[in-house]
């Protein structure tokens, strides 16, 4: 019998993809963002606030992915920018490839903001790196504040957190502070953003926030 | 399933590689999964059969080796295994510490036969 050593990471052929795909965001000035975060926890609704203070500013896209189905795709087309539905078909998660996929249906080349919603899910989409140009991840309230301590490794991995459903914070037993603490423990330079996209609260410093960042990306 | 599409791609990048070394057949496929890469080996070993009925994988044997967790102590250094003392330095009681293995997921080796190679 012959050993043929192959020791090759299994993530490295996604990872290489996603490197070739931020080039081309960055070449063409399209900043995307991976928006992650598990089911329910508000996704759709502040993808529709975000857009609808930030589509006077700059030319928009969506790319929304679900197992199987297009209610949030029909949702957000309501807000009139350029929305594509991509199906995982049965995986809990997205790659590079599918996001290249996604990117290319949506016609992106015009576009200065391509948001992309990952699968609801706070484990396997932290794996896979897509190409975007920011990480980010809803936590709601109602989730509690114990999800650092359960989930790691995806709030390691992101850029931002924004914890949704603020106006909810009476009912729930969540601390901000004590949230924080364990955020920051896993990742010190965190941007964290708390907001109601129900109500409005907080999504002007969230979207100050963006649209410097799709200005510094050009 | 987070294992089913991990293990379809691995079929992929296995199978490419036989295409790039002209391999008739590989008898094993050896993969490393660490302990802290949030890859189940059982569920891949579940899994394997499956994806690849119908591959150029069909007879090949799947082989896992598994890569201990070990973090070294924030505060006194110490390098233990970290599942099996809590994620607790058992030393110091210290809390925080960083990977030193455990997070691998690697296509280690293939085995196959000397009369393998088409040419």
């Amino acid at each position: 019998m012959n050993v043929i050593e192959i020791k090759k990471r299994v993530y490295d052929r996604n990872d290489e993809k996603a490197r070739v795909l931020r080039d081309e965001l960055k070449a063409k000035g399209t900043f995307m963002m991976n928006l992650m975060s598990s089911p329910g926890s508000g996704k759709t609704t502040m993808v529709m606030g975000t857009i609808n203070l930030l589509k006077n500013r700059c030319k928009i896209g969506v790319i929304e992915a679900d197992l199987d189905s297009d209610v949030d795709a029909l949702t957000v087309e309501k807000t009139g920018v350029r929305v594509i539905q991509l199906h995982s078909g049965g995986m809990c998660h997205l790659d590079a490839g599918m996001a290249r996929e996604g990117l290319e249906a949506l016609l992106y080349a015009d576009l200065d903001f391509a948001i992309i919603e990952n699968i609801g899910n706070l484990i396997c989409p932290a794996q896979y790196d897509l190409g975007q140009s920011v990480n980010v991840m809803i936590l709601s309230v109602p989730e509690g504040d114990d999800k650092p301590l359960k989930y790691p490794a995806m709030f390691e991995k992101v850029d931002v957190l924004l914890v949704s459903k603020t106006d909810t914070m009476e009912v729930f037993d969540f601390n901000l502070d004590i949230l924080e603490k364990r955020v920051r423990k896993l990742n010190p330079s965190i941007c964290i953003f708390p907001i109601s996209a129900k109500y409005g609260d907080g999504m002007d410093v969230w979207c100050d926030y963006l649209l410097d960042a799709i200005e510094n990306w050009k | 399933m987070h294992e089913l599409g991990i293990v379809l791609e691995v079929v992929k990048q296995v199978e490419e590689i036989a295409r790039v070394n002209n391999l008739a057949k590989i008898d094993t496929l050896v993969l490393q999964i660490g302990e802290l890469s949030s890859i189940v080996p059982y569920y891949i070993e579940e899994l394997y059969p499956i994806a690849v009925e119908d591959s150029f994988l069909r007879d090949t044997l799947l082989r896992i080796e598994t890569i201990p967790g070990i973090g070294e102590c924030s505060s006194c250094g110490l390098s233990y295994h970290v599942k099996d003392s809590d994620y607790k330095c058992p030393d110091c009681k210290g809390s925080e510490w960083t990977v030193i293995t455990g997070t691998e997921f690697m296509i280690k080796e293939i085995l196959i036969e000397s009369s393998g190679c088409q040419s």
